[in-house]
């Protein structure tokens, strides 16, 4: 059996009298995409800085590509990594930094995939303005490119769409798909959940600095799905719907319905409403990853 | 190493705050040759030191501009290239990713100590090589015989000795640079090493000037600071001067075993 990408072992921080990670243990296999998941707090950013080295930990052990991580350790050539925000010298363009960043690794521009680097980073001609007058969401695109530009074995991500507007946000879940189709490994921190919902296979749960669930994002919220539909009638559409054969569940959550599936369309379940003559006004999938993570950290 | 040497060097040389560092130790050699030059001092004014003899020769100028800039602003601006090298890119979030890459805490360190060594010898060389220009067109390439101030030097005394005292000077910031630096990697605030390398100096000029300290001065980084005056009246480097050299070396050592010691235990979290 191949050994996992990353590999967290009995990891352990405590800065002062704070217990920031606990005896920490999960792992990542080849080609994941795994979501990192906690309320402020939980540890998350301290487990990814032990990973690429910022932060040595007390105890436990954590491996990347096979390697104990170490500061400067040659495995980290073949890592992308952002940690919260982007940062870069203010007073250099986005390219000379990038730039700098590269060659500083003793490798030549020309071997850096700077295409695909500079076509996520879509700064058009800014990306040769001083980096002091990039907005936020600017940095953060700049930060991503960074990470890319060593077609990285395995992305480090805490974040990563932090300052990102919608449009930008959809951008980052469709390259993080796109890596993970080339091969690559993916272990990010989100607060958001809908979007790790979206972008990852796996999740890893983490709270007050220990493991709380790991797995498969299906295994963790349930085989079942769940949809919110809003409908003409409630009455009757609660007595359709629990005729349905895969309708496992019919809640009423004024002014709609919540429903759970399991292994029935959402479309068979509009289609029957509408054969009974309900009119059907809304249909909205449930962030059920929102609600398993709230299960799982005990949080209203 | 290499790379990343040449990578702290270009942010150094791309950052403004280094041409205007460098600039105005340029520029003040400069300023203070026209003023030499529309207001000479006045032999019978009984004036002395360094200015009221650079009218003499050019080649005297940078002796003054040396002797006038490096009591304050040189140390000023070493101990800004050394205070802010690490805590500068802490401070922009920065230090983070520059040490995501396969490049090791040490190598790193390393870097940025020879780029803050290297442009705080260059600022010397600003002061010493604009001053010197500056007085040859003011004043002519020539010797100086002023036997009332018992310094006669024909021209290439004077440029070796100036050369000496140039790397003599250089070298004594080592001290302030080192602790600069130290203070550097502890601190996310680039005003902390800055602040540092000054008040290492300060402190030990006010401490040098309490007599009754006795043996404990001749410790003290700065105590041999000015001991150069001696290349420019007849008589050569002498032991002075030595042990200036030599009493910048402990210092140095152990602010940058220090520095190196904490910066590769420390955790990242900026």
């Amino acid at each position: 059996m191949a050994e996992p990408v990353i590999a967290v072992a009995g990891l352990t921080k405590r800065f002062g009298p704070v217990l920031a990670v606990d005896g920490l243990d999960f792992s990542v296999d080849e080609g994941q995409v795994c979501g990192l998941l906690g309320p402020n707090g939980a540890g998350k950013s301290t487990t990814l800085r032990v990973l690429v080295g910022l932060v040595f930990a007390d105890a436990g052990q954590v491996r990347l590509l096979g390697r104990p991580v170490r500061p400067g350790d040659a495995v980290l050539a073949r890592a992308g990594t952002m940690i919260e925000e982007s940062a870069f010298a203010p007073y250099l363009s986005g390219a000379r930094n990038l730039r700098l960043w590269w060659e500083a690794g003793g490798r030549r521009w020309e071997d850096a995939d700077a295409e695909t680097a500079l076509a996520v980073a879509d700064l058009g001609s800014a990306i040769d303005r001083k980096v002091k007058t990039y907005s936020q969401g600017m940095k953060q695109r700049l930060g991503l490119a960074r990470a890319l530009l060593s077609a990285p074995d395995v992305l480090v991500l805490d974040e990563p769409t932090s300052g990102l507007d919608p449009g930008e946000m959809r951008e980052v879940r469709q390259l993080l798909r796109r890596v993970s189709e080339r091969g690559a490994t993916v272990l990010l921190s989100s607060h958001l959940l809908a979007e790790v919902e979206q972008v990852c296979d796996h999740v890893v749960v983490m709270d007050k600095g220990k493991l709380v669930a790991a797995g498969p994002v299906q295994q963790l919220i349930g085989a079942s799905g769940s949809v919110y539909l809003e409908v003409t009638n409630v009455r009757r559409a609660t007595s359709t719907l629990k005729k349905v054969k895969g309708v496992t569940r019919v809640t009423p959550e004024p002014p709609g319905l919540a429903v759970e599936l399991d292994g029935v369309k959402r479309s068979e379940v509009v289609a029957a409403l509408v054969h009974a003559g309900v009119g059907v006004e809304t249909v909205t999938t449930r962030h059920r990853l929102e609600d398993a993570f709230l299960g799982l950290v005990g949080e209203e | 190493m290499v790379a990343v040497f040449r990578t702290e060097l270009v942010k150094q040389l791309r950052r403004p705050r280094t041409y205007v560092a460098l600039g105005i130790a340029a520029v003040i050699p400069i300023i203070l040759t026209i003023a030499l030059k529309a207001n000479p001092p006045n032999p019978a004014s009984g004036e002395e030191g360094f200015f009221a003899l650079a009218p003499n020769s050019g080649l005297f100028v940078p002796v003054a501009a040396l002797r006038f800039m490096s009591r304050f602003f040189l140390v000023l601006l070493a101990s800004l290239f050394a205070g802010d090298a690490v805590s500068s890119d802490a401070s922009w979030g920065n230090l983070r990713y520059l040490l995501v890459r396969p490049v090791t805490r040490p190598r790193l360190l390393g870097a940025k100590l020879g780029v803050s060594a290297l442009f705080a010898v260059l600022a010397t060389l600003a002061i010493v090589v604009v001053g010197l220009v500056a007085g040859v067109i003011a004043f002519g390439w020539e010797g100086i015989s002023v036997p009332v101030a018992g310094l006669s030097q024909s021209a290439g005394q004077l440029v070796g000795n100036l050369a000496i005292a140039t790397v003599y000077v250089a070298w004594g910031l080592a001290a302030v640079v080192s602790f600069g630096f130290f203070v550097s990697t502890l601190t996310d605030v680039p005003a902390g090493g800055v602040g540092a390398g000054i008040g290492l100096y300060i402190v030990s000029q006010i401490l040098d000037a309490i007599t009754s300290l006795g043996s404990i001065r001749y410790a003290l980084p700065t105590h041999y600071f000015d001991a150069w005056d001696i290349l420019f009246f007849g008589r050569g480097p002498n032991a002075e001067m030595l042990r200036g050299v030599l009493l910048q070396i402990p210092y140095v050592l152990v602010f940058c075993a220090l520095a190196f010691w904490r910066f590769q235990r420390k955790d990242i979290l900026s």
